[in-house]
């Protein structure tokens, strides 16, 4: 029997072994679906954010990093934002459950270079969801003693 | 007729009407692949319906906060699988002691009802493969979404996924002792 038959075959016998998708009577989560999805799109684009004690406006859903570069704010982050540096950690001084909850790959960064608190994020993988106020760690790439 | 046919407003359509927040698009989102979305879960957990409702709200209350950044180079019910899989790879994660029952949990009393005894023998061999074999072939052979697409989904290689299912038909084979 060649590929292509077998293929067809394992298909057809997949699809017969599972019940086919039919429709979810599930009203709350429907609801509480469309109540979210309400609230995100009533949510405002842009984000008034400082830096720094620098204000700038970001587009919701970016990270700190980008916000930051874009703004001409010139955070170090020597890795090229793939967490393994930790040079442009920022410490949140209000708003930090406007960012996105941390994840594996950050908290391990951050534990790596013994920075673990709560308040400390790394600014290349926190996202911007509200008005939120950082402090940076290292000292911005124009401020060094070299430029 | 196909379950798609009853929804005439295009994809585009829908997911600008979604970003807008409009509660007829919701419910014609919910309505179009909550069902599939919740079969990909329970087939991906093969474990008791309670944990893949579970995951299922998760699912959606992680698509609505999404949407906003949804770009448009997938499908949406691509793009909602991928929420479902991470979803669901962080309840494996989170949980040692049902990953292990992940692995032994049979499918058969939660994604099918046809008790034909060809049927329940599948089922009882899908239920042992391991997870990540279970969730790509159910991707591939049940929602039928392209190898590409596949790869989106679980965030890995094509070829990766061309492995992974080859891997994954043939732990079927020796589950089926074939």
């Amino acid at each position: 029997m060649d590929t292509q038959t077998n293929e067809t075959e394992f298909a057809a016998r997949m699809k017969s072994a599972i019940e086919p998708a039919r429709g979810l009577d599930n009203r709350e989560l429907r609801n509480a679906f469309t109540a979210r999805l309400k609230q995100v799109a009533a949510r405002p684009d842009v984000v008034p954010i400082e830096f720094d004690g620098q204000r700038i406006e970001m587009r919701r859903g970016g990270t700190l990093l980008g916000a930051a570069m874009k703004n001409g704010v010139r955070l170090m982050h020597v890795c090229g934002a793939r967490t393994l540096c930790a040079t442009c950690r920022v410490v949140v001084e209000s708003g930090e459950d406007n960012l996105t909850p941390m994840r594996g790959t950050e908290k391990f960064s951050l534990r790596w270079h013994l920075s673990v608190s709560p308040r400390t994020r790394l600014a290349c993988q926190a996202r911007v969801n509200g008005p939120v106020e950082v402090e940076s760690v290292f000292p911005l790439c124009g401020e060094l003693p070299n430029g | 007729m196909k379950v798609l046919d009853r929804f005439p407003t295009s994809e585009t359509d829908l997911v600008a009407r979604l970003k807008a927040g409009d509660e007829e698009a919701a419910h014609e989102f919910f309505d179009r692949y909550a069902a599939r979305i919740r079969r990909f879960i329970a087939n991906s957990l093969g474990t008791a319906s309670a944990e893949a409702e579970d995951v299922l709200q998760e699912t959606f209350i992680a698509l609505a906060d999404a949407l906003p950044f949804f770009r448009g180079d997938s499908s949406l019910f691509t793009f909602a699988c991928a929420i479902a899989h991470r979803k669901v790879l962080s309840l494996i994660r989170t949980n040692a002691r049902r990953a292990s029952l992940m692995r032994t949990a049979p499918v058969a009393e939660i994604v099918t009802q046809r008790e034909t005894g060809t049927n329940r023998e599948f089922n009882r061999a899908l239920g042992e493969i391991r997870p990540e074999y279970r969730e790509v072939l159910i991707l591939k052979y049940v929602e039928e979404i392209q190898v590409s697409e596949i790869a989106r989904i679980l965030r890995i290689g094509e070829h990766a996924v061309e492995s992974r299912l080859a891997r994954a038909r043939k732990a079927l084979r020796k589950s089926l002792k074939e």
